[in-house]
């Protein structure tokens, strides 16, 4: 088992709510939702994103020295998230700032694009070649699917009444598209090369693994029977998350574990 | 072909003695846990004489190296005159993505610098005219300094069995394959 890269769990996650956020709050507002509450919604995106970006400094160990990581644009994907996300977090404070553009959905969708660019950026930084279960569009998935449902999930606490079915409907979806993947993934990963097949049988020993899977079947139940999201079900949700990544984290079994085994 | 210099490991001379780790360590006195060259036995799923098959590896200097494409502040280097990787610690913030991607595990965390390091050829030793501290300590030459570009022997493996084949990389590491003992019956 490696590091299970807390300050990498909070910045993932909580940069994919705020991601999900922006997300939700464009696509309500060209579905001719509500404006009003827009400053508080990107209070809570700016926020998010605030506490993801200090949690990463801790992941560094000079984190003075933070700035410094814009310098491999070329060819680093580690570079380029950390550019979406300063971006990202750009249009965030302009929106909290200046209140009255908060409502603009040109905002939401601008905010969403460079959401975007963080989430793919993210997704090839974890996904290097020495980890064969995540060398390849799996990691984007992840963060993808936990963005939408992270987005839905709080963004029904802003979404009118008119629009909360709409909120419902995501979010089932997304858990549903998460559950699948979690499930699928290690399976598959059992009938791959020898380092996928230990990340499979390591994730499906886990813990985290298992939480998570627990969290999202919680999820499920309670928005299918409820046909609506409780306040509280984001918060849990977002518990589910932040364990689910540790596992991602913690589990996945590097190529340098086997050297002189069988690859 | 450019000039690029490579570990030659010869498994068939190699005793798994540990001298290349041990000169590296006392080359450098990196710290407790830090380490540079690993000797690591063949598993017997490979090679079933476990007492005399080993890889002995560092930092494989690759073509397209995993550790320079992902730094996100520019701390690797590969010199144009010998292809040598150089990791430039001083750049380093410690992000660790470098020793997450590599596939051979030759970056490693220093907890002290809170940087990450590896080897990096002794490129001042080579600057100098010598060979590698690794190279230099063998006893038995199994471990040796070789230029890709001018290498003539064709009895040498990139991608041996226990070794991470990762064909984008291209890792300069060469290996000449452990003969299979003869059995001597009474
Ligand atoms: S072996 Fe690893 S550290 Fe060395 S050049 Fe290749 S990718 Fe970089
Ligand atoms: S740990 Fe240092 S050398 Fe490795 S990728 Fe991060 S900044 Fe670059």
């Amino acid at each position: 088992m490696q590091s299970m890269e807390f300050p990498l769990v909070l910045f993932t996650v909580l940069s994919q709510a705020a991601i999900g956020l922006t997300l939700m709050r464009a696509v309500r507002t060209t579905s001719g939702g509500e404006e009003a509450a827009g400053r508080t919604e990107w209070l809570l995106i700016a926020g998010l994103m605030v506490a993801g970006l200090l949690g990463s400094l801790f992941h560094l160990g000079h984190p003075l020295s933070a700035p410094m990581a814009l310098t491999h644009l070329g060819t680093a994907w580690l570079s380029r998230e950390v550019l979406f996300a300063g971006l990202f977090m750009g249009v965030a404070a302009l929106a909290v700032v200046a209140g009255n553009v908060a409502g603009k959905p040109a905002l939401a969708w601008l905010g969403t694009a460079l959401g975007l660019g963080v989430i793919l950026s993210a997704g090839m930084t974890y996904a290097p070649p020495a980890l064969p279960a995540l060398n390849n569009a799996l990691p984007a998935a992840f963060f993808l699917t936990s963005a939408v449902l992270l987005g839905a999930g709080f963004g029904s606490w802003f979404a009118d009444e008119g629009l909360r079915p709409l909120m419902v409907r995501i979010f089932t979806g997304a858990v549903v598209v998460g559950l699948v993947l979690y499930l699928v993934a290690p399976c598959v990963w059992l009938s791959g090369g020898e380092v996928m097949r230990m990340t499979g049988q390591a994730w499906l020993a886990s813990g985290f693994y298992w939480a998570h899977l627990g969290v999202l079947a919680v999820a499920l139940a309670v928005a299918w029977k409820t046909r609506d999201i409780p306040a509280w079900l984001p918060v849990l949700v977002l518990i589910g998350e932040l364990v689910g990544r540790a596992g991602f984290f913690a589990d996945t079994v590097h190529t340098a574990a086997n050297m002189g085994g069988l690859y | 072909m450019k000039k690029q210099y490579a570990f030659l490991v010869d498994s068939e001379r190699c005793i798994g003695c540990f001298t290349c780790a041990m000169a590296c360590r006392n080359y450098y006195h990196q710290e407790e846990g830090v380490v540079w060259r690993q000797v690591y036995p063949l598993s017997e799923e490979i090679y079933p004489h476990r007492e005399r098959a080993f890889l002995s590896l560092a930092c494989n200097h690759c073509e397209d190296p995993a550790c320079l494409n992902v730094c996100p502040v520019n701390a690797y280097t590969k010199r144009e005159e010998d292809g040598v990787v150089v990791h430039h610690q001083e750049k380093c913030i410690g992000c660790g993505n470098c020793i997450r991607s590599c596939p051979y595990g030759a970056p490693k965390y220093n907890p002290v610098e809170k940087r990450a390091e590896k080897c990096s050829f002794c490129h001042e030793r080579l600057d100098a005219g010598l060979k590698p501290a690794c190279v230099q300590s063998c006893p038995t030459k199994a471990l040796q300094l070789v230029d890709l570009a001018e290498m003539q022997q064709t009895n040498q493996v990139q991608y041996p069995a226990g070794y991470p084949k990762m064909e984008k990389l291209n890792p300069s590491t060469r290996f000449i394959l452990p003969k299979t003992p003869k059995m001597v019956r009474r």
